[in-house]
C-alpha cells in the first residue's frame, strides 16, 4: 500500500467489458451478438485469461451463422428461392475473422496452436451437427463445395490454414495432431476439412500425418490393435483424399520415412526414435493394407527402394516385426496379400525376391544370406501358390480382379527380360506368364514370342514348353484353337518379326536360332520323354506355319548355314507324310516352296566344299522323294528346275559346262532384241540368221569358251549327285508288286521330254521319226545349236545316258540324237582322212562324240546288235568309212525304224526292253558295216566275229 | 447463519442455478471461515461447499464429476470470485478465504482457475486480489511449484499471448508491489535454471524488459514482500518471503556464459545492485541467503570445466592468460564479484558465511573477485 493513489486507479472499462460480456453471453436470452462480439474481441485483446470463454462464445456465433446458412439452403431446396443473407452474421464473422487473423499473423507462435485447435474442433462439431442436412453427402468434393459456400465454415477453414501456414515451419506437430484427433472424432463428416487443409499444405500435411500416425502406431503392441486404431484409419483417409492430386508427394513422404527408418540411430536422437524406426515398416505395411493408393505409391518403382543392400539392412528389424504381427507366418501372410493387391511394380517385386534368392555378392554373413534366401524363396513360393489358386478361382468368378496380374500384364516387357535370364528366374517368370495366360492369352503369346525368339538354351525352351503345356492355359480358346494352337501364333509372330528385320548378319543369326530351337522342340516332341508334348503342339504349329517356313528355304537372302538348318528341320518334319494318314493336309504352295527350295539347296550344296553337303544331299533326297510321291506338280517342278538350273544357269559350271566369256554381257540384251525383231519378220530357220554359233557378225569370231577351274573329281561328284537326285525325283512309291523297279518310267519320260524342250531351240521337227538325210539341210542350223550345247555341257551326255538306262524313254530324245548324228555325218564328210594326223584334237573330239552318241543309242536299245557295237569299230576306220556307216547303218536304220516306245516290250517283271534276238536289223542296214569291217578285218576282226558270227538267238 | 446446519445450508444453496449458487456459496464460505474461532466442522463445510458448489468438482453425493465447467461458466465463476474478493475489505478475511480456496490438497486442481483469476486481477487491475495472491504465494512458498505454475501462466497470458499489454504492466509494481516481488521470485526460478531440464531456457525479451524496468524504477520492489506483514487468519504461521534478488542476480551473472549478451542484463544487474544498496541494514540480515547467492557458482564451475576441456590437448601455455582472455567468463565473474561486494557491504546476507567463502575461493581466477575476497578476509 505504498502508493495508495495509484492503487485506487481502477480501470473500470475492462471490468465493465467483462461484465457486459458475461451478462450478454451467459444471461441474456436474446443478446445483441454484434455488440457482444465487439466486447468479446476487446476482451481477447485486453484480458487473455478470458480467451477460452471468448472462443467458446464464438462457437455459438459460428454455429448460429452456420445454422442460418443451412436453413437458407433448405428453404431454397423446398421453395426454390434463396432467402437473403443475414447481414449481421456476415459482419460478425468478418469481424472475428480479421481480429483472429491479426492475432495469428502478429504472434503466430503463441496463438496458432490455440486458434487452430479451436477452429478445427469447431469445424468438426459443425460438420457433424449439420451432416446430412441441406445436402446428401456423396463425395468429399460435394461436401467441400457446400461448406466452402458457407461463410462461417469458410472463415474457419481460412483461419485454420492461416494458422498452419504461419506455423508450418516451426511446430506443426500440434496443429496436425489436432487435425488428426478431430478427424478421428468426427469422421467421416470432417473429411472435407482434412482434404482442404491437406491440399493447401500437401507436403507438410502428408509428412506430419505420417509421423503422427507412426507415433500413434508405436503405441500399439500388436497387429490386431493396430488394425483397430482410429488414428490409423484417419491417416489413411487423409492420405486417400490427397492421393488424387498429390500422389507424388505421398510417395516421396513414404520413401523419406522408410529411408529414415533405415538410418542408424544417431547419438543425439530422442529415445522414442528407436521404437519408431522399428515400427516404420509394419506401419507402412498396415497403411498399404488399408489403402490402395498408398500401396500404389509404395510399390511404384520399388526396386529402387529395396535394393539388396537395403534388404540386408532390414534384416535386423525382422524379429521385431514378427513380434508385432504375432508370428513370422502372419507377417508373411500380410506381405503376400499386399503383393497380390499391388497394381504396379509386380514384376519389380518378383525381381527383388529373385535377386534375394540368388543373392551372392553381398558383404554380409553367410548366415544372413542363407536366411534371406530361404525366406525369399518361401514367400515367393507361397505367393505363386496364392496367385495360382486365385487364378483358378477366377474362372468361377470372371469379374474378380487380381491386381498383381494386371500389374504383370502392364509390365510384361520386364517379365520378358527375365524370361531369358537364369533358370530360377525363368521358372518363376514362366509360372507368372501362365497365370497371365489363363485370362489373357494374347499377352502370353507376346511373351512366348519373345522367349522363343531369344531362347538360346534348352532351359529357355523348357520354360516355353512349360508355359505352353500348362493346364492353366485354355487350349480350346478361340481364335488360338483354330489357328493351330498358341504356339502356331507364336511361331508365326516370330517368323514375321524375323522377316521384318533389316537384312544383315543378325537377321540370319535370328533365323538360325529359331530353326535350331524349333528343331529341338520337335525332337523333344518326337521322343517320348516329354509326355507334356504328346499333343503335338509343336508339330501342329509348324504345320500351320509351313508356308512361311518353306518360303525361307532356297531363298537367296540366306547363307548355306541357314539352309542346312532349314533342311534339317524340314527333313525332320517328314512332310508330306507318305503314309497318307496325316490329318493335316499340306498346302500346295508349301509343297512347291519346299520343292523349289530343295532344288536350290541342292545347287548350293554342290557349290560347297564342306563335308556337310553330303548331309544336305541326303536330306534333299529324302524331301524330294516325299514331295514327288505326294504331288505330280512337285515332281514336274523339281525335274524342270533341276534340269534348267543344271543346264542353263550359272550353276552349270558345277557340272563341267563351259561358259561363254561374258565380256560383252551388256550386248546380250541388245542382241536378243535384234534377234526377236528378226524372228518376228520371218521364220528364222528358213533364212540366214545373223546369229551363228561361230559368233555374231560384226563382233568377229566368238571368243573361246572357258572351262571352269573345278577339278574333274568335283565335277564327277556333282554330276553323280545330280543324277541321283534326279533319280530320286523319279522314284515310285514302294508297293509290293514293283520291287525290282524303283524308278517311274513316266517320270523319266518327263525328263527326256524336258531335255528336248530345253535343248532343242525349235518347236518344229522335234518328233520321233528320223527324216531323209537330205532333209537335214533344213535343220542344220538347229542341229549345230544342239550339238554345240552338247559340246559345252558334258552333263547332257550324262543325262542322255541316264535316260537311256530306263527304256524306252530315250525315244523321246530322238531329236537330240538325230541332230548330233546329222552334224557328225556332216563333219566326218567334210574332213579328210588325214585329219587324225593333221588335227588330232578335232579328230579325237569328233570320234569321242560319235562314240558317245552311239553308246547312248546302244544303251537305250535304239540300235540293236550288231549296230550297237559300231562304237567299238569306228576308231579303226577312215573318215569316209565312218560317214558311210553312220549314213547307211545308223541313219537309215533309224529313219526306217522310228524310235518309239512301240518298239519295246514289257516283260512279266515290268522291265521294258527290246529283245535283241527278235529285233535284229535287216541285212540292208548291216551290209555296209559288214563290208567295211571285212575290208578292215585285220584291225576289227575280233569284233567281226562277235558282231556277225556269234549271234545270240532265242534258242 | 449459525442456526442453519451444514446440510441445510447445502440444500438451500443447491436449489440455485450454477453461477448463482456459487455466488451465494462464496458468501457463506466467507462467513464460515471468518468466524472468530472457526470450528473444524465449519471448515469442513466450507471446503465441501467449495468443491461442490463453486468449483463443481464433486456432485451432491460427493462423487467426482465427469464434466468440468465450460469456459463461459468458468468466466462467470471468475467474475463472482473477483467480485467477492474485491468487495471484501477486511484483509484477514479476504486472505483467509483466498487461502482456503486455493491451498491444500486442491491447490493443483484449481491452479487453472487461480491463474485466470490473477490474470483477470492484473488486467483490471485489482490490488486487493493481487495482495491476497501475494500472501498465497508467500504462504505456499514463492519458489514452490504452485507459484511457479502461476507465474508461468501469467507470463503466457501477458508476455506471450498479448505482448501489447506489457506497457500496462509497468504499473504493476506500484499497484501491487508485494505481489510483484513474489511474482519476480517465482519468475527468477523459471529461467536460467537448468536443474532437471535438458536445456537452459531464457526469459522472453519483453519479460526481461519489463523486469528490468520494474527493478530499475522501483529500487524497493525487491524487498517489498518482506516489508509488509501479511494479515493472516488466526492460527496461521507467517512464512518468510524470498526476495527475487538472488534469483535475478543469477540471471545476470550466468547470462554471459550462455551467450545472452542483451544489454538488458547489464541494466538489470545495475538495477539489482541499486536495489541492494537501498536495503536498510537490519539484524539479523534477511534479504539474501548465501545458499541462493551461490546459485551461479555451480554453473560457472561447470562452464569453466567445459572450457578447459576444449583446450586439454592444446599446449600448456599461459593458462591464466587464456582465462583472462575469456571475456564472457570474466564478465560473469565480475558481475558476481560486484554483487557479492555490494551485498556484503550492506550486510544483508545471511547463512553459513565460511562455507560461502570457501566455495567462492574455488571459482576461476578473477581480479575483482580476488580483491573482494581479500577485502572481506581483512574485514574479518
Amino acid at each position: 500500500m505504498s502508493h495508495p493513489t495509484i492503487r485506487n486507479i481502477q480501470q473500470p472499462d475492462v471490468l465493465l467489458e467483462l461484465k457486459s460480456f458475461i451478462g450478454g453471453a451467459a444471461h441474456s436470452t436474446k443478446p445483441n451478438h454484434f455488440e457482444l462480439t465487439k466486447a468479446a474481441l476487446n476482451l481477447l485483446k485486453t484480458l487473455p485469461a478470458a480467451r477460452d470463454a471468448v472462443l467458446e462464445y464464438f462457437c455459438t456465433v459460428f454455429n448460429m451463422a452456420t445454422q442460418n446458412f443451412i436453413i437458407r439452403i433448405e428453404t431454397e431446396i423446398a421453395t426454390g428461392q434463396l432467402p437473403p443473407v443475414t447481414e449481421d452474421d456476415e459482419a460478425i464473422i468478418s469481424e472475428i475473422h480479421s481480429v483472429i487473423c491479426n492475432f495469428v499473423s502478429i504472434n503466430a507462435e503463441a496463438w496458432a496452436p490455440i486458434i487452430s485447435t479451436w477452429s478445427l474442433e469447431l469445424l468438426g462439431e459443425l460438420s457433424t451437427r449439420y451432416a446430412g442436412r441441406a445436402h446428401v453427402s456423396t463425395s468429399v468434393n460435394e461436401t467441400l463445395q457446400l461448406w466452402m459456400s458457407c461463410r462461417s465454415t469458410r472463415t474457419l477453414i481460412d483461419i485454420t490454414t492461416q494458422c498452419l501456414s504461419s506455423h508450418i515451419h516451426s511446430d506443426t506437430e500440434a496443429c496436425i495432431n489436432a487435425l488428426l484427433d478431430t478427424s478421428v472424432k468426427h469422421s467421416p463428416n470432417f473429411d472435407w476439412v482434412v482434404a482442404h487443409v491437406g491440399s493447401c499444405f500437401p507436403t507438410t500435411v502428408i509428412t506430419r500425418v505420417l509421423s503422427c500416425g507412426l507415433k500413434d502406431f508405436c503405441q500399439n503392441k500388436s497387429y490386431e490393435q493396430g488394425c483397430q486404431s482410429p488414428k490409423l484409419k484417419s491417416v489413411v483417409g487423409i492420405l486417400g483424399h490427397l492421393a488424387g492430386s498429390h500422389c507424388e508427394d505421398i510417395r516421396t513422404a513414404l520413401l523419406d520415412l522408410f529411408n529414415w527408418s533405415l538410418e542408424p540411430l544417431a547419438f543425439t536422437d530422442p529415445k522414442e526414435y528407436k521404437l519408431q524406426k522399428k515400427a516404420t515398416v509394419p506401419f507402412l505395411l498396415q497403411l498399404a493394407y488399408l489403402s490402395s493408393t498408398i500401396l500404389v505409391a509404395i510399390s511404384k518403382d520399388i526396386k529402387k527402394t529395396l535394393s539388396l543392400f537395403v534388404v540386408a539392412q532390414l534384416c535386423r528389424f525382422i524379429d521385431d516385426w514378427c513380434k508385432y504381427f504375432g508370428s513370422p507366418e502372419a507377417l508373411k501372410e500380410i506381405i503376400i496379400s499386399l503383393i497380390i493387391k499391388c497394381e504396379v511394380g509386380g514384376v519389380q517385386i518378383i525381381n527383388i525376391f529373385l535377386d534375394c534368392i540368388s543373392i551372392e555378392n553381398l558383404s554380409t554373413s553367410n548366415e544372413m544370406k542363407s536366411n534371406i534366401q530361404i525366406c525369399a524363396q518361401e514367400i515367393l513360393e507361397n505367393l505363386l501358390q496364392e496367385i495360382d489358386s486365385l487364378v483358378r478361382a477366377q474362372s468361377q468368378h470372371p469379374n474378380a480382379v487380381i491386381n498383381i496380374l494386371d500389374s504383370f500384364i502392364r509390365e510384361v516387357d520386364e517379365l520378358n527380360d527375365i524370361l531369358t535370364s537364369n533358370q530360377l528366374k525363368a521358372d518363376t517368370t514362366s509360372k507368372i506368364i501362365t497365370f497371365i495366360g489363363h485370362s489373357n492369352p494374347s499377352v502370353l503369346v507376346k511373351s512366348c514370342t519373345h522367349l522363343f525368339r531369344n531362347a538360346t538354351t534348352n532351359d529357355h525352351l523348357n520354360s516355353l514348353v512349360y508355359i505352353l503345356t500348362n493346364e492353366l492355359l485354355d487350349k480350346t480358346r478361340e481364335p488360338y484353337c483354330e489357328k493351330g494352337g498358341h504356339f502356331a501364333i507364336i511361331l508365326n509372330q516370330v517368323l514375321t518379326q524375323a522377316e521384318e528385320m533389316p537384312p544383315d548378319n543378325s537377321k540370319e543369326a535370328v533365323y538360325l536360332q529359331i530353326i535350331k530351337n524349333l528343331l529341338i522342340l520337335l525332337r523333344w516332341e518326337k521322343s517320348d520323354q516329354f509326355p507334356l508334348l504328346q499333343s503335338n503342339i509343336i508339330w501342329r504349329a509348324v504345320h500351320y506355319n509351313i508356308i512361311n517356313l518353306t518360303k525361307l528355304f532356297g531363298s537367296k537372302d540366306y547363307s548355306i548355314t541357314v539352309h542346312h538348318a532349314l533342311a534339317e528341320l524340314l527333313d525332320f518334319l517328314e512332310i508330306p507324310s507318305l503314309d497318307g494318314h496325316t490329318s493335316y493336309p499340306i498346302p500346295l504352295q508349301a509343297v512347291l516352296n519346299l520343292t523349289s527350295g530343295s532344288v536350290k539347296f541342292f545347287f548350293l550344296c554342290c557349290s560347297e566344299s564342306d563335308i556337310q553337303k553330303f548331309l544336305g544331299y541326303g536330306r534333299i533326297k529324302n524331301m524330294l522323294k516325299r514331295l514327288v510321291l505326294h504331288s505330280k506338280a512337285a515332281k514336274m517342278l523339281a525335274l524342270r528346275q533341276l534340269l534348267e538350273t543344271a543346264l542353263f544357269s550359272d550353276n552349270k559350271t558345277l557340272f563341267g559346262a563351259k561358259t561363254e566369256m561374258s565380256s560383252h554381257c551388256d550386248d546380250i540384251e541388245k542382241l536378243l532384241l535384234e534377234q526377236n525383231r528378226k524372228n518376228s519378220k520371218s521364220i528364222a530357220l528358213t533364212k540366214n540368221s545373223s546369229v551363228l554359233h561361230g559368233g555374231v557378225i560384226g563382233n568377229g569370231r566368238k571368243k573361246s569358251t572357258s572351262s571352269t577351274d573345278l577339278s574333274k573329281e568335283v565335277i564327277a561328284d556333282n554330276t553323280e549327285q545330280f543324277l541321283r537326285t534326279l533319280k530320286t525325283c523319279c522314284t515310285l512309291p514302294i508297293t509290293d508288286d514293283n520291287k525290282s523297279i524303283d524308278v517311274s518310267v513316266d517320270s523319266l519320260t518327263s525328263v527326256s521330254l524336258l531335255l528336248v524342250q530345253f535343248v532343242s531351240p525349235d518347236v518344229m521337227y522335234n518328233g520321233l521319226p528320223w527324216p531323209e538325210e537330205e532333209f537335214c539341210k533344213v535343220t542344220i542350223e538347229r542341229d549345230f545349236y544342239i550339238r554345240r550345247l552338247f559340246n559345252d555341257t558334258p552333263l547332257l551326255w550324262d543325262l542322255l545316258t541316264f535316260v537311256a538306262m530306263y527304256r524306252p524313254t530315250l525315244c523321246y530324245c530322238s531329236v537330240l540324237l538325230r541332230a548330233i548324228t546329222a552334224t557328225l555325218i556332216h563333219q566326218w564328210n567334210s574332213i579328210g582322212d588325214q585329219t587324225h594326223l593333221v588335227d588330232p584334237l578335232k579328230y579325237k573330239s569328233m570320234l569321242d562324240t560319235t562314240t558317245k552318241v552311239l553308246d547312248v543309242m546302244a544303251l537305250g536299245q535304239l540300235l540293236p546288235p550288231p549296230l550297237s557295237s559300231i562304237r567299238d569299230v569306228i576308231p579303226c576306220l577312215k573318215c569316209s568309212e565312218i560317214v558311210q556307216i553312220l549314213r547307211d547303218c545308223v541313219w537309215n536304220y533309224m529313219r526306217d525304224n522310228v524310235p518309239s516306245p512301240a518298239l519295246f516290250n514289257c516283260d512279266s517283271s515290268g522291265v521294258v526292253w527290246r529283245d535283241p534276238t527278235t529285233s535284229r536289223p535287216p541285212e540292208v542296214y548291216t551290209t555296209t558295216l559288214r563290208i567295211i569291217m571285212q575290208q578292215n578285218i585285220e584291225t576289227v576282226g575280233h569284233l567281226y566275229c562277235h558282231m556277225f558270227i556269234k549271234i545270240p538267238s532265242n534258242e | 447463519m449459525a442456526q442453519l446446519s451444514g446440510p441445510e445450508i447445502k440444500n438451500s444453496l443447491r436449489k440455485l442455478d450454477y453461477p448463482l449458487c456459487a455466488k451465494e456459496a462464496i458468501i457463506k464460505i466467507g462467513q464460515l471461515i471468518c468466524n472468530r474461532v472457526p470450528s473444524l466442522k465449519h471448515m469442513d463445510l466450507a471446503l465441501d461447499l467449495m468443491a461442490e458448489l463453486i468449483f463443481c468438482e464433486i456432485d451432491r453425493r460427493g462423487n467426482k464429476r465427469q464434466t468440468s465447467l465450460t469456459s463461459l461458466d468458468e468466466l462467470q465463476l471468475l467474475e463472482i470470485l473477483y467480485d467477492y474478493l474485491n468487495s471484501t475489505h477486511n484483509e484477514t478475511s479476504r486472505n483467509a478465504v483466498f487461502l482456503s480456496l486455493f491451498s491444500g490438497t486442491t491447490a493443483m486442481m484449481r491452479s487453472n482457475i487461480l491463474s485466470k483469476l490473477i490474470s483477470v486481477a492484473i488486467g483490471i487491475p485489482a490490488p486487493c486480489v493481487l495482495f491476497s495472491a501475494s500472501v498465497w504465494m508467500q504462504q505456499l512458498g514463492n519458489t514452490s511449484l504452485n507459484s511457479k505454475q502461476l507465474a508461468k501462466s501469467l507470463i503466457n497470458d501477458y508476455f506471450i499471448l498479448s505482448p501489447n499489454s506489457v506497457p500496462k504492466l509497468s504499473l504493476l509494481p506500484h499497484i501491487a508491489p508485494q505481489f510483484t516481488a513474489n511474482f519476480l521470485t517465482a519468475i527468477s526460478n523459471l529461467y536460467f535454471n537448468d536443474v532437471n531440464k535438458p536445456s537452459v531456457t531464457f526469459p522472453p525479451i519483453n519479460l526481461l524488459e519489463a523486469i528490468t524496468l520494474w527493478v530499475k524504477d522501483n529500487s524497493g520492489l525487491c524487498i517489498a514482500a518482506q516489508q509488509t506483514q501479511a494479515s493472516l487468519p488466526p492460527g496461521a504461521i507467517a512464512m518468510e518471503a524470498t526476495t527475487p534478488i538472488a534469483g535475478l542476480l543469477n540471471w545476470t551473472i550466468v547470462a554471459p556464459l550462455h551467450n545472452q549478451h542483451s544489454e538488458l542484463y547489464g541494466k538489470l544487474h545495475l538495477g539489482l545492485l541499486n536495489s541492494i544498496l537501498e536495503i536498510q541494514p537490519i539484524t539479523p540480515p534477511r534479504a539474501i541467503s548465501t545458499a541462493h547467492l551461490l546459485q551461479p557458482f555451480g554453473k560457472i564451475v561447470r562452464y569453466f570445466i567445459q572450457y578447459q576441456k576444449k583446450y586439454v590437448d592444446g599446449e600448456y601455455i599461459d593458462k591464466e592468460k587464456r582465462l583472462a582472455e575469456n571475456v564472457d567468463l570474466q564478465l560473469s565473474l565480475d558481475r558476481y564479484a560486484q554483487a557479492i561486494q555490494v551485498a556484503l557491504s550492506i550486510n544483508c546476507v545471511y547463512g553459513n558465511m565460511e562455507d560461502f567463502f570457501y566455495q567462492l575461493s574455488q571459482l576461476p581466477q578473477n581480479r575483482l573477485l580476488h580483491i573482494v575476497m581479500r577485502t572481506h578476509k581483512l574485514n574479518k
